[in-house]
């Protein structure tokens, strides 16, 4: 839990027990800080030397991770699991060398300060006033499968502080004044307690679930956050977090519950969404029609403790009748707390002005004139057929038309002219447009009630509709842009895509612009990549470096067209968007879908900016290794035969003349055999090269395989001695499409190696068969074969089985260029041994064949 | 085997290479003479019109095609390329551009002396070849088209024939595949390297004592064939 309490002292405890019980137990590394009882506990361990590391004309003695993955301890014990390792080590952090150790196969034992842990950090500067520099990430404590919680009370630890046993005395009263104070250690403490607690409250809802046990079982808490499409969301993400602060940071999960038959505004709970995943906690979409049945569906599932809802004002009716979310989820609900969270007045809903204004041009007006003749046209043929007839229903007719199709202003023109015309022609006194009766009053307040009802509703099924459509072009333009983006391998192809899909959802131009160097260049546009002019680019160049919008609608720069976004990754800034549209005004639809691609497009920009670098390294990490292999081999494979030749020539100048004529001969051959070595390894020096290059340029061409094989078996016929090679080959063989070249130095490379192992007087068989799709050459020895652990592994660079019985053995490059060549070549190649009596080995090469000839030309 | 004092000139700008081809092909009785540069060798053949000549591609002051492209202009006699492996397309390119032969850098001196041999060999006779060439088993009647195999007649198609009479007059020279696709295919078909592959096959069926280790017509893979008579 903190320093000074005896972490290391109670691992090495527990190591002794296990020692004196007969473990394979080996100390990595232990920090004694000159504490006399820790040191004496090292006494009769095995401890290995710690490595030194230079650094800044200091030397830094580093645990020596590859000692301990040669020594391969059962049981290795590793101090300290926060510490930072010395610039130039494998691993910037000791965590790191941990997950390689577990990685291969050795239990570690380590010790941990609980304010070390990364996702504790605020909450330690908080109480300490210190910030950890050396941290561990939560994942790496959720590795271990046991914790062990090393727990003192305060007192007892500033007791030890006192004596001297924490840190040697002169820096123990610094340090109990600034961090060993009784409040900061309470604290320290119940954060340990607590964190430990919790991996215990994950181990045990991972193996309930996997029992198929019902939740709610244990004591941890887990939050639920509920957000629907209201203003309300990010009120209701920020209260999860705030509760999972309080809960000393209890998983907390946002839902948003589609509900098939009610459309969401997706830009809206997006948003919310995203905050969430900003803020730290995770994010769910769960789908279903009763939308209190779905969420207590996922909270038993999930082990949810808190559900945190939102109340809005617009349910008043439904909370008299009991009908409200709150009060349905309580009556259902078993064993969670429910957090019903109000609206602040200045969160409340902004209604938005219901827009009467349904101008859809003349046509409306037109048309309603148009229905209102035909109404007068048949009233007036009416009237002169029959007198008793209700003529207002006919002119209504005319209202209700024009209300339906032209929703509400053009129906109230009708309903007002059909009035005046009916008033005019048909009402007592005719022809005037006095009004003789109450009656005709209540006829046209009839007439103006039904332009309004059918108006009104025509147009709010007709907005309805036009929403729906909208709402899903949004969700269907969201979709296609997170595909496209996350399929996204480059930062170009990112680009491109997102300034497609800006352009789009915007309904304008579109501008991507990236870093590079110092500066920012545009790299994307849709529908062009148009030159920005100097305004455009200084208010670029303002939202990269400040990170804040500029341009048109900003209060920076606004004299462009363009507005300009920050794309801001979860790490850094990726880059800047630039936005020109007309119609896009702030808080519209359209505008929320930008703002979401923007968003996700500074994640793809940021994730394929990871993705190259993460290449890059690995290609560096690659390139680095081989090259010391490469100059480990020179030394030694070049050397090697270099001193034979100038021993034997040298030998052969000072005493030649007094030498028998055999002698004299054997030292010439040995020149020439030294000689032809040296060649060959050249020869695989350039070719490894070359593959590791990418130089290697593969002229493929059809190739019978026999021929390949003769050929290469010519070459190494010198070599041979006494084993004797013998060939099964079809009479027919079909062509393979290969590079010759190339395939002839692989069965070389192949041949070498099965005359380097085998001995003098063993058999060597070439054979080719072929099935469906390939032709496979096979090319099998004698020799005592390759364990199956290392048959993986012997088309590796380098790799050489000790004690070849050729004392002329490569340097353990053939197999991999045979393999890399093979590969060039869209081959395959795979090793077999033991294949009969426990020994001998078999190297397969299968070729992809190639067209048949046309017979007509044979 | 003595060279009778046939003059070979090699250009290598490498005195080592110089400093041990002079002894060896003197000690096999040829005349060595040397040329040091691209531009010198070409001085040297016109001057001295030697009986083959050995030509280095890496030269310092000229690729070593070039000198090749240059001394055909006015040479007939063998040229043997010396080049590193690596260099497979340099390798056909020469070949193709009029070398009669090549020899991998690094080499054993037989090796070089046995690619010389059989390119003066062939450029002695080659207008007035032999009309019967014997390669173990074989007999091939060049004039009366005919093939035999320890006496028994042996039908060929004609193509075949034809294929097997241009690798026979060649007398273990090495012809490339565009070489040999070129004179029985025709320009069209230099590419066709397929064809190649099946009708050797079936020259080695029906010729070779053992058609998977064939010891008459040889290939260089990638590059060509060479056909070894007695």
């Amino acid at each position: 839990m903190s320093p000074g309490v005896g972490k290391t002292y109670e691992m090495l405890r527990a190591a002794r027990r296990r020692k004196a019980e007969g473990g394979d137990v080996l100390i990595g590394v232990v920090e004694t800080h000159g504490r006399r009882e820790t040191e004496a506990l090292l006494r009769g361990m095995e401890v290995l030397p710690r490595k030194p590391v230079e650094h800044r004309d200091r030397t830094l003695l580093e645990f020596d991770i590859d000692a301990a993955l040669a020594r391969k301890p059962a049981l290795l014990l590793v101090d300290e699991y926060a510490h930072s390792n010395a610039p130039g080590s494998r691993h910037p952090k000791r965590w790191q060398d941990v997950a390689e150790l577990l990685a291969a196969g050795i239990d570690v034992w380590t010790t941990l300060n609980v304010q070390h842990l990364e996702s504790l950090v605020d909450v330690v500067l908080r109480i300490t006033g210190v910030r950890q520099r050396e941290t561990v990430p939560d994942s790496a404590l959720s590795r271990a499968d046991d914790i062990e919680v090393v727990d003192i009370t305060p007192d007892e630890l500033r007791r030890r502080l006192t004596e001297g046993k924490v840190y040697v005395p002169e820096t123990a009263r610094l340090a109990a004044d600034n961090f060993f104070k009784v409040e900061n250690l309470t604290a320290l403490r119940e954060l340990a307690l607590r964190r430990a607690a919790q991996t215990v409250d994950d181990q045990l809802v991972a193996a309930m679930r996997e029992k198929g046990v019902e939740g709610p079982w244990a004591a941890g808490e887990r939050i639920l956050v509920l957000v629907g499409d209201d203003a309300m969301a990010p009120a209701l993400v920020r209260t999860g977090r705030r509760l999972s602060d309080m809960m000393m940071d209890s998983p907390w999960t946002v839902a948003h519950v589609e509900q098939p038959a009610r459309r969401s505004d997706p830009g809206k709970v997006f948003e919310a969404l995203k905050l969430a995943e900003q803020l730290g906690g995770t994010t769910v979409a769960l789908t279903g029609e009763d939308l209190v049945g779905a969420v207590l569906d996922y909270a038993r599932r999930n082990n949810v403790t808190q559900i945190v809802i939102g109340k809005s004002r617009d349910n008043r009716l439904k909370e008299i009748t009991g009908r409200s979310l709150a009060a349905a989820l309580l009556r259902r609900s078993r064993g969670a707390a429910i957090h019903i969270v109000t609206e602040r007045a200045q969160e409340g809903p902004v209604h938005e002005r219901k827009r009467l204004d349904l101008t859809t041009g003349w046509t409306g007006y037109l048309t309603g004139a148009a229905f209102v003749g035909a109404a007068t046209l048949a009233a007036w043929g009416l009237d002169e057929v029959t007198a008793r007839i209700d003529l207002s229903m006919i002119f209504l007719a005319a209202v209700l038309g024009a209300g339906v199709l032209y929703g509400l202003r053009p129906a109230l023109a009708a309903a007002t002219v059909a009035f005046l015309i009916y008033n005019f022609l048909f009402l007592e006194p005719r022809y005037s447009l006095a009004i003789g009766s109450p009656t005709d009053v209540l006829t046209l307040i009839v007439f103006w009630a039904v332009a309004l009802a059918t108006g009104g509703l025509a147009g709010r099924v007709r907005d309805q509709a036009r929403a729906a459509q909208k709402r899903a072009a949004a969700v269907s333009t969201l979709l296609a842009a997170s595909r496209t983006l996350s399929g996204a391998a480059d930062k170009t192809v990112a680009a491109r895509a997102l300034s497609e899909q800006i352009a789009a959802a915007a309904s304008g131009s579109a501008l991507v612009l990236l870093p590079q160097g110092e500066e920012i260049i545009p790299v994307a546009g849709a529908p062009d990549l148009e030159p920005l002019d100097t305004a455009a680019m200084a208010a670029a160049r303002w939202a990269w470096e400040k990170g804040e919008p500029a341009g048109a609608g900003t209060g920076t720069l606004p004299q462009t067209p363009w507005t300009f976004h920050p794309l801001e990754g979860v790490r850094a800034r990726s880059g800047v968007a630039g936005v020109r549209a007309a119609g896009l005004q702030d808080g519209s639809r359209d505008r929320r879908l930008v703002t979401a691609l923007l968003e996700q497009g500074a994640v793809a920009l940021e994730r394929a900016e990871l993705a190259a670098d993460a290449v890059e390294a690995e290609t560096l990490r690659r390139a680095d290794r081989f090259r010391s292999a490469l100059l480990n081999s020179i030394s030694h494979d070049l050397r090697t035969p270099l001193s034979t030749v100038l021993g034997a020539s040298t030998t052969l100048i000072d005493y030649g003349k007094s030498m028998k004529a055999a002698v004299r001969d054997d030292l010439l051959v040995s020149i020439r055999e030294e000689a032809e070595r040296l060649s060959r390894y050249v020869g695989d020096l350039l070719d490894m090269t070359r593959l590791e290059g990418g130089a290697l340029s593969v002229r493929a061409e059809p190739l019978d395989l026999r021929d390949v094989l003769n050929a290469g078996a010519e070459r190494v016929k010198r070599r041979l001695g006494g084993r004797m090679l013998s060939r099964d080959y079809p009479d027919k063989l079909t062509l393979v499409q290969a590079d010759a070249g190339l395939l002839e130095q692989a069965v070389v490379n192949i041949l070498e190696n099965a005359i380097a192992y085998s001995p003098e007087d063993a058999a060597i068989e070439l054979a080719v068969y072929e099935d469906r799709g390939n032709v496979v050459l096979s090319i099998e020895d004698e020799g005592k074969g390759i364990p199956t652990e290392e048959l993986e592994r012997v088309f590796e660079k380098f790799r050489r089985m000790d004690e070849p019985t050729d004392r002329r053995k490569g340097a353990g490059l053939g197999l991999a260029i045979a393999k890399g060549f093979v590969e060039a070549m869209n081959g395959r190649i795979a090793a077999a041994s033991p294949i009969h009596n426990g020994c001998g080995t078999r190297v397969l090469i299968s070729l992809p064949k190639a067209l048949e000839t046309p017979h007509h030309l044979l | 085997m003595t060279g009778s004092g046939q003059r070979i000139l090699v250009i290598d700008d490498e005195p080592q290479i110089q400093r041990f081809l002079g002894p060896a092909l003197e000690a096999a009785g040829y005349e060595p003479l040397k040329a040091e540069s691209g531009q010198e060798g070409l001085r040297a053949i016109a001057l001295w019109s030697p009986d083959a000549v050995v030509l280095d591609l890496g030269l310092p002051d000229m690729d070593g095609k070039q000198v090749l492209e240059k001394a055909r202009a006015f040479y007939e006699g063998p040229i043997v390329i010396l080049s590193a492996r690596d260099r497979e397309i340099e390798k056909i390119d020469a070949l193709d551009k009029g070398a009669d032969d090549y020899v991998e850098k690094p080499f054993g001196v037989g090796e070089l002396l046995a690619r010389l041999r059989v390119a003066l060999r062939h450029a002695g006779k080659a207008d007035t070849g032999p009309l019967q060439i014997k390669a173990g088993e074989v007999l091939i009647d060049l004039d009366k088209h005919k093939v035999s195999r320890s006496g028994a007649p042996v039908k060929l198609s004609p193509k075949e024939f034809d294929l097997l009479a241009r690798l026979a007059r060649a007398q273990g020279r090495l012809l490339t595949h565009k070489d040999l696709l070129t004179a029985i295919w025709g320009p069209a078909h230099a590419a066709d390297t397929q064809y190649l592959r099946v009708f050797i096959g079936q020259l080695r069926q029906k010729l070779e004592a053992e058609p998977s280790a064939p010891r008459m017509i040889l290939t260089e893979p990638g590059i060509g064939y060479r056909f070894e008579a007695d």
